[in-house]
C-alpha cells in the first residue's frame, strides 16, 4: 500500500472507527447482563496484526478499554498467530493479563483474509456473576473471588468449547447470563470482522498494517505535542479513599519532560488485605485515559496515546498489587486516578480540567427471593455521583466519571429482583460551591418484597473523603450508604432482614473557582431548581435570596424567588 | 364534482413542497414555495393555490390532503411548546433529569447534558406507588392532586404531562389524575404515560408523555388554522396528517397524539422511495435524502421502511446518541447525519481534513452564494469540482461564484494541507460522503442489513450529487434518481395507508404462553384498530390486521422485532416464531445465540386501510428523445479521480430524456431543483417510469 495522503487516511480511520461502533452495538443488542447493555459497562476495539489497539468504539469505560488494549499481547503471546485458525476466539479473565477483576471477561477473534490474520477484534465486560463469594470487597484473595479462566479458546474453529462452558456453567449463580454474554461478546467480534473485511475489498487492501503505523503515528504525535505544550516540571497531587479497613493514600508524581510524560504513584498505600487492589494494568488504563481527556480529547483514542506516557507504581502497593491478592473491588481506588491526575496538573492547565468528583461509580449487587415463584434474583446497579465543576461550566449531576457507566431505571430494576426502590431524586446541596458549582449526587432508597432474608454487597466509596475542589470551590458532599437509616460500613456482603431499607447515595462533585464569584443570578437559579438551599445560598454563596410566595403552597415559581443584591453585597464585601 | 385528485404537502425546515395527482390518469403537478415559519399553513395554501392555478384543477375535485410537517420537532428544539408541568410518582421527579447517568463522549470533559422540557420546579411527587405487578403499594392521595391542580391552575400553567411507575402495567391511577385535572381545570391539557406510550421504562416514557403534551396546543391551533385555510379554499376533502411512524391519521388523532408527528416529513420521504422502489421492483433498498444542513438514510426492507421504536430529537452534540431528548414510539427509522451542502470543511490539529457538523445554513451559506460566507462548504467544493453549473443553480434563478470558493479552499484546505485546489476540493467531497456512508452503514448493521445488497434511490436537492459516491462506498448495486428528486417525497403523502399502531406488554417465556390470553389481548388491539379506521371513513373489508412480537433470549435486553401470523394461535405459533427469530439473529449477529430460552415483551398490531395505489404518468413529452446525443445540453469539466483529474463531461437535460434512452458515465443530469453526477464506468438508463437508473460499476471496472 503507498503512503496515505491526509484524506484516504481519514476516511480508512473514520472507518475503522465506525465498524468499531458496529461492534458495540452488536455487543449491547445481544448481551444479557443489565451491566452491559443498561450501564455500557464495555469496551470494544480493532488491533493490527502486532496486537496493538489502532481504534476503540464511541463510548465504554476505560477501565475496560485500555486493560483490554495492554493486555491483547498477553492472549497473543498465549495464543501466537500461527496457532489460530478461522473461526478460533480467545477469552480469558484473569486480573492481572486484562483488566484487573475475574469479573470481565475480554474476548479476541482473528480476523483471516484468506488463510492469513489481517486484524483482530477485542472485546471486554463484566459477567453477572462469576461464582465466588459474590462482588465484594471483602476477600483475602483471588481464588474466594470466583471462577479463574486462564487463556483459553472460547470457540475453536467455530465450534463452542463445550468443557468450558460446562466449567462456567457449574460455577455461576447466573449460568444464563454469564453464558449468553459470552456469546454476546463472540457476536461482537464477528460483526467487526464483517465490516473490516469488507472494507478492506472496498479499498483494495491486503493488510491493514500501515494504515496502523499512520493512525498510531499521527495520534502518539498530537499526545506529545499536548504535552510538550505544558511546561517541563514535577507535579505532584494526592488523594484519600474509604479503603476498607483503613483509608488508603493515593500519591502522583507527574514528569513532564518535552514530550514525555512519567505519572508515578510512588508514595501511595501499599497493598490490601482485601479485595480493593488494582493490577498494574488497570492502573495504566486509568491514568493513560486522564492524560488523554486533559491533553488531547479530540484524537481518537489508540495505542499511540499510550507511548508517550509511563506509568508506574510500585510492586506490591495498592497500584501494582501481586498476586494473588484480592481484586474484585478495584474500581473503587482505580476511579480515583483520573482526578488524582488532574489535579496535579491543575496549576498548568486549569482550562482544561475538571475539580473533584464522585469518582468511583456506586455498584452494588443485591440477592433476594421472588415472593410468588420462590425464584432466586441476582442484580448488579450502578449508580453515579456528581462531577466536578469545570472551568466554565458547572459539573455535571448524577454523570459518571471517570467511568463512562450508566445507571438503572427502577422499572428496570423492580422487574430484575424483588426490589422497590422508594425515590431516587437528585440530592440538593451535594454539589460543592464555587464560581461553578459542582453536579450533585442523589438519593435513593430500597426495600424489598417478600417476606425472606436478603442480600446486598455496596461497592462505594466516598464516603469518609469528600471531593476536592479547585481555586477556591468547596467540597462536594460525601456518600452516605445506610442500613434502616443509619450509616454502615460498605463493601462487604451484608444480608439483611426482609423489612430493611438500604440508602444510597453517591457523593456530590467539589466547585470550581470562588462562590463568592458566582453569579448571583446562576444563585437564584439553582435555589428556584431546588439544586441549592436558600440557607446555601446565603452561607457558601453569600447570596441572600428571598422567597416572596406562600410556604405551604406546592407550586413555587421562579418569580417569588427574589435576590437581595444590597444584602447580597454585603455579605460578600 | 367528481373528487378525484389526491394531494401531498411537506413543510421543510426552507422549503414547503406540494404535490397534486390524479388518482385516475397518473399525472401530477407540483409547487415549492418558501415556509412561512410563523405560521405555516400560509405556505400550504399559498402553494396550494398555485399549483391549483397553473393545473386548472378546482379545489372541490381534492378528495385528500395527506400532511407532513417539521413543526413539533421545531417546537422542541426551539423551546416553543406550552409551560408544562409534571405529575409523576412520589420519589421520581428527577427520573428525566437524571436519564442515564453516563456521559456520550467518554473523552471530552466539557460536554452538556440534554435540558429536560419540564423544570425541575415544575415537576411534582404525587402521593402513590404501584408494583411491577400493577398492585398498588400505596394509593393516589387525590386531595393532594385536587390541591396542585388549583395551585397550576392559578399559575396559569397550559399543560400536564402524568407519569406513574409501572403504569403500562395498571393505568388506574394515571387515569384517575387525568378526570381529576379535568373536572378542576378543564382548560389544561393532560396527557398520560399509559395512554400515549404504555411500554417500560419510566425516562422514556415519562420524556415521550411531555412532548406529547408540550405540542398539543402548538399543533391543534397549526391544524385548526389549516382546516379553516383549505375550507376557505373550497376544500371538501378530507385531511389527514402523516405520522412518524409512515401511517396517516386523522385530525382528530393527530391533535389528541401530536408527538407522532414528529420526523412526518423525513417518514415521507422514506415512503417515496418504498414507492419507486416497489415500481421498480426494488423491494429492499437505502434511501438516501440530502438538503442542505442534513442528510437523511433510511433501510427499506423487503418493501417496507424498518420500523424503530424510540429516537431522540434536539441532540446537542455534534448528534451523538444520549445528547437529545428520548421519544419512545414507532418511527421509520432514519439516520439523520450533520452533513449537507452547507457543511464547514476544515484542517483540524491533526492535520487531518474534517467536515461538519457545524453549517454555513442558508446565510450567510456557501462562500460561492456570495453572501459572506468565510467558510470552505461542500457546496463550494462541488461547484470547483465542476458537479454544480455556476449558472444554473435553482435553475438559474442562482448565480455562484467560483472564484471565490476557489480562494477560500486554497487558503483554508489546500495549502494546510499541501496539496492542489482540486484535490483539497475533492478531499472535502470524499469525506462527506464517507461521514454519510459511515453512518448508513453502521444504521444498517444496526438494523441487521447488509448495505452491499441495496440499490440505491437519491432525492432531495443535494442528495443526486453525491448518491453516486456513496453508492459506491456502501457497495450498492444500483442507483436511482426519479423525475423531480428535488420535489419527489412529497409522494411519500400519498402512498401511506390510514394506520394506527398498537402494542399490549405482556413479558412471558416459551413454555409458558397463554395463547387464549394472548388472542384476547391481540382481539382487543384489532377491535380498537378497526373501530378507528371505519371512523376514518374505511370499508370492513378493506382493514387489514398485521400481528408482529418483540422477542429476545430471556435474559437480554433488547428485542428483535418478528411477525406473527395471523389466525388461530397455538403452541405451533411459538415454534414458527422462533424459527424466524433465529434467521434473523444469526443474519443480524453473525452468530447463533446461546443455549438460552425466548421470551416475548411486547405484542403489538398495526392496523391498515387499504393501501393507495399511485403511479405518476409524465404527460408532458413532446420534446423527449431516447437518443442520448441529443439530450446533451453542452459538456463541462468535472473531476473524477477515476481518471485522474477533469475530464470534459456532457450535460444532460433531464426534461428530455425519455424512457430506454441509454448512457454511460461519467456525465452530468441536471434539473431545475438537483443535479445527479455519475462517475466513469456506470451504465445509465430511464426506464418506463423516467426514472434515471445508473447501474454502478463492480469494483474492477470503476
Amino acid at each position: 500500500m503507498a503512503k496515505l495522503n491526509a484524506i484516504q487516511l481519514e476516511v480508512l480511520w473514520n472507518r475503522l472507527l465506525s465498524v468499531c461502533n458496529e461492534q458495540q452495538t452488536t455487543l449491547i443488542r445481544t448481551a444479557f447482563s443489565t451491566i452491559v447493555r443498561e450501564s455500557l459497562d464495555l469496551a470494544c476495539g480493532a488491533f493490527d496484526t502486532r496486537g496493538y489497539m489502532i481504534a476503540q468504539s464511541a463510548t465504554g469505560t476505560p477501565g475496560h478499554i485500555n486493560p483490554m488494549a495492554t493486555g491483547a499481547i498477553h492472549l497473543l503471546n498465549a495464543y501466537p498467530p500461527e496457532t489460530l485458525k478461522p473461526g478460533d476466539v480467545l477469552v480469558t479473565n484473569d486480573p492481572w493479563q486484562t483488566a484487573g477483576q475475574v469479573n470481565d471477561f475480554t474476548v479476541m477473534t482473528p480476523v483471516f483474509r484468506g488463510d492469513k490474520i489481517v486484524a483482530y477484534f477485542a472485546n471486554c465486560c463484566h459477567a453477572p456473576d462469576i461464582g465466588g463469594r459474590i462482588l465484594s470487597a471483602g476477600a483475602h484473595e483471588v481464588y474466594e473471588e470466583g471462577l479463574r479462566v486462564p487463556i483459553t479458546k472460547l470457540f475453536s474453529e467455530g465450534k463452542p468449547n463445550e468443557e468450558l462452558f460446562k466449567i462456567i456453567r457449574a460455577n455461576v449463580r447466573t449460568p444464563d447470563e454469564t453464558v449468553g454474554d459470552l456469546y454476546a461478546q463472540t457476536s461482537c467480534n464477528a460483526v467487526g470482522a464483517r465490516s473490516l473485511l469488507q472494507m478492506m475489498d472496498e479499498f483494495g487492501l491486503d493488510t491493514i498494517d500501515p494504515l496502523a503505523d499512520e493512525i498510531i503515528a499521527r495520534s502518539e504525535h498530537a499526545m506529545r505535542e499536548g504535552i510538550r505544550a505544558l511546561p517541563d516540571g514535577v507535579y505532584k497531587h494526592e488523594v484519600w479513599s474509604d479503603g476498607f479497613e483503613s483509608p488508603l493514600k493515593l500519591v502522583a508524581t507527574v514528569t513532564v519532560d518535552g514530550t514525555d510524560m512519567t505519572i508515578d504513584f510512588d508514595g501511595s498505600s501499599p497493598q490490601s488485605a482485601r479485595g480493593i487492589n488494582v493490577v498494574l494494568n488497570y492502573t495504566r488504563g486509568y491514568a493513560s485515559f486522564a492524560v488523554k481527556a486533559a491533553i488531547s480529547p479530540e484524537v481518537p483514542h489508540n495505542e499511540g496515546a499510550f507511548r508517550p506516557v509511563k506509568v508506574i507504581a510500585p510492586e506490591g502497593s495498592i497500584l501494582n498489587c501481586r498476586p494473588p491478592a484480592a481484586v474484585a473491588s478495584r474500581h473503587l481506588v482505580g476511579h480515583f486516578l483520573p482526578g488524582l491526575i488532574l489535579g496535579a496538573l491543575a496549576p498548568v492547565i486549569p482550562e482544561r480540567i475538571l475539580a473533584g468528583g464522585a469518582d468511583p461509580g456506586w455498584m452494588s449487587v443485591w440477592r433476594a427471593t421472588w415472593p410468588k415463584t420462590g425464584k432466586s434474583a441476582n442484580f448488579t446497579l450502578f449508580q453515579l455521583g456528581g462531577a466536578g465543576a469545570r472551568p466554565t461550566k458547572d459539573g455535571l449531576s448524577t454523570t459518571g466519571f471517570p467511568s463512562g457507566v450508566g445507571g438503572v431505571q427502577a422499572e428496570v430494576i423492580e422487574t430484575q429482583a424483588p426490589i422497590v426502590q422508594a425515590y431516587r431524586v437528585m440530592k440538593q446541596d451535594s454539589g460543592g460551591a464555587g464560581e461553578f458549582r459542582g453536579g450533585l449526587g442523589q438519593s435513593t432508597l430500597f426495600s424489598h418484597l417478600g417476606s425472606e432474608k436478603w442480600s446486598v454487597s455496596g461497592m462505594v466509596d466516598r464516603t469518609k473523603f469528600e471531593a476536592q475542589g479547585l481555586f477556591g470551590g468547596k467540597p462536594g458532599a460525601i456518600g452516605e450508604f445506610k442500613l434502616n437509616g443509619e450509616h454502615v460500613p460498605p463493601k462487604t456482603i451484608m444480608w439483611m432482614e426482609p423489612d430493611a431499607t438500604i440508602g444510597m447515595e453517591p457523593p456530590g462533585g467539589a466547585g470550581y473557582g470562588e462562590p463568592y464569584k458566582r453569579d448571583p443570578a446562576r444563585v437564584l437559579e439553582d435555589v428556584v431548581y431546588g439544586y441549592i438551599s436558600i440557607e446555601a445560598a446565603r452561607e457558601e454563596y453569600g447570596v441572600v435570596v428571598n422567597f416572596t410566595g406562600d410556604e405551604g403552597a406546592l407550586v413555587k415559581l421562579p418569580e417569588q424567588y427574589a435576590l437581595d443584591l444590597d444584602a447580597t453585597e454585603k455579605l460578600r464585601s | 364534482m367528481k373528487q378525484k385528485y389526491r394531494v401531498g404537502a411537506d413543510i421543510g425546515g426552507t422549503f414547503t413542497d406540494l404535490i397534486i395527482v390524479d388518482q385516475e390518469t397518473g399525472a401530477f403537478s407540483i409547487g415549492k414555495t418558501l415556509t412561512t415559519p410563523r405560521d405555516p399553513s400560509i405556505a400550504v395554501e399559498t402553494v396550494l393555490r398555485d399549483v391549483l392555478e397553473q393545473s386548472g384543477i378546482s379545489s372541490d375535485e381534492i378528495h385528500n390532503l395527506i400532511h407532513g410537517t417539521t413543526l413539533v420537532t421545531n417546537a422542541m428544539i426551539e423551546r416553543k411548546g406550552a409551560q408544562t408541568a409534571l405529575m409523576t410518582t412520589e420519589g421520581f421527579r428527577d427520573s428525566i433529569e437524571i436519564g442515564r447517568e453516563t456521559r456520550y463522549d467518554l473523552y471530552d470533559l466539557m460536554q452538556e447534558q440534554p435540558k429536560p422540557l419540564v423544570p425541575r420546579y415544575l415537576r411534582f411527587d404525587v402521593p402513590q406507588r404501584t408494583l411491577y405487578d400493577g398492585t398498588s403499594q400505596k394509593p393516589l392521595d387525590e386531595d393532594y392532586v385536587r390541591k396542585l391542580t388549583a395551585e397550576l391552575q392559578a399559575s396559569g400553567i397550559e399543560a400536564i404531562a402524568v407519569t406513574f411507575l409501572h403504569s403500562f402495567i395498571n393505568p388506574a391511577d394515571e387515569e384517575r389524575v387525568r378526570d381529576i385535572i379535568q373536572e378542576i381545570a378543564p382548560e389544561i391539557r393532560v396527557s398520560i404515560s399509559s395512554d400515549v406510550v404504555p411500554e417500560i421504562r419510566e425516562f422514556e416514557r415519562a420524556s415521550t408523555t411531555i412532548a406529547n403534551v408540550y405540542v398539543q396546543e402548538l399543533v391543534e391551533r397549526y391544524l385548526r388554522n389549516l382546516e379553516d385555510r383549505l375550507a376557505d379554499l373550497g376544500f371538501a376533502g378530507s385531511f389527514y396528517l402523516m405520522l412518524s411512524s409512515g401511517g396517516i391519521a386523522t385530525v382528530d388523532t393527530t391533535v389528541r397524539y401530536p408527538v407522532r408527528l414528529l420526523e412526518s416529513g423525513p417518514a415521507a420521504g422514506a415512503l417515496a422511495a418504498n414507492a419507486y422502489g416497489k415500481l421498480t421492483g426494488n423491494e429492499d433498498l437505502i434511501s438516501f435524502d440530502m438538503g442542505g444542513t442534513t442528510a437523511k438514510i433510511c433501510v427499506i426492507d423487503k418493501g417496507e421502511p424498518m420500523i424503530a421504536h424510540e429516537f431522540e430529537v434536539d441532540r446537542i452534540y455534534r448528534f451523538a446518541k444520549g445528547s437529545g431528548l428520548p421519544i419512545k414510539l414507532p418511527v421509520i427509522e432514519l439516520i439523520e447525519i450533520g452533513t449537507g451542502g452547507g457543511s464547514i470543511a476544515r484542517v483540524d490539529a491533526l492535520g487531518l481534513l474534517k467536515v461538519g457538523p457545524d453549517s454555513a445554513g442558508a446565510d450567510p451559506g456557501p462562500v460561492c452564494y456570495g453572501n459572506g460566507g468565510e467558510d470552505p462548504t461542500v457546496t463550494d467544493a462541488n461547484l470547483i469540482l465542476g458537479y454544480l453549473d455556476p449558472d444554473y443553480f435553482l435553475g438559474g434563478k442562482m448565480d455562484l461564484m467560483l472564484d471565490k470558493a476557489r480562494k477560500i479552499i486554497e487558503e483554508k484546505i489546500a495549502q494546510p494541507l499541501g496539496m492542489s485546489v482540486e484535490e483539497g476540493a475533492w478531499g472535502i467531497h470524499q469525506i462527506a460522503n464517507e461521514n454519510m456512508a459511515n453512518a448508513a452503514r453502521v444504521h444498517a448493521l444496526e438494523r441487521g442489513k447488509d448495505p452491499r445488497r441495496y440499490p440505491m434511490f437519491a432525492f432531495g436537492g443535494a442528495g443526486p450529487v453525491h448518491a453516486y459516491r456513496i453508492a459506491h462506498s456502501l457497495g450498492s448495486p444500483q442507483l436511482l434518481a426519479p423525475l423531480g428528486a428535488g420535489v419527489m417525497s412529497t409522494v411519500g403523502f400519498l402512498t401511506a395507508p390510514l394506520a394506527f399502531d398498537f402494542v399490549r406488554s405482556y413479558p412471558v417465556e416459551f413454555g409458558e404462553i397463554d395463547w387464549a390470553h394472548i388472542g384476547s389481548l391481540f382481539a382487543e388491539m384489532e377491535t380498537e384498530g378497526a373501530a378507528l379506521l371505519k371512523d376514518s371513513g374505511v370499508a370492513e373489508a378493506d382493514i387489514n390486521h398485521r400481528r408482529y412480537v418483540d422477542m429476545r433470549y430471556v435474559g437480554q435486553g433488547h428485542e428483535i422485532q418478528v411477525e406473527l401470523d395471523g389466525g388461530a394461535l397455538s403452541d405451533a405459533s411459538a415454534e414458527a416464531l422462533q424459527a424466524r427469530f433465529e434467521v434473523v439473529y444469526q443474519e443480524l449477529y453473525e452468530r447463533a445465540g446461546p443455549p438460552v430460552n425466548l421470551e416475548i415483551l411486547n405484542w403489538r398490531v398495526v392496523s391498515a386501510g387499504p393501501v393507495p395505489d399511485v403511479s405518476l404518468q409524465v404527460t408532458d413529452t413532446a420534446n423527449n428523445t431516447t437518443d442520448a446525443t441529443k439530450a446533451i445540453k453542452r459538456t463541462r469539466p468535472a473531476y473524477f479521480p477515476e481518471s485522474n483529474g477533469y475530464v470534459d463531461t456532457p450535460i444532460y437535460d433531464r426534461y428530455v430524456m425519455a424512457p430506454g434512452l441509454t448512457f454511460d458515465g461519467p456525465a452530468i443530469v441536471e434539473e431545475r431543483e438537483s443535479t445527479v453526477i455519475i462517475g466513469p464506468g456506470a451504465t445509465c438508463h430511464i426506464d418506463e417510469h423516467y426514472n434515471l437508473v445508473i447501474d454502478m460499476p463492480t469494483a474492477e471496472e470503476a
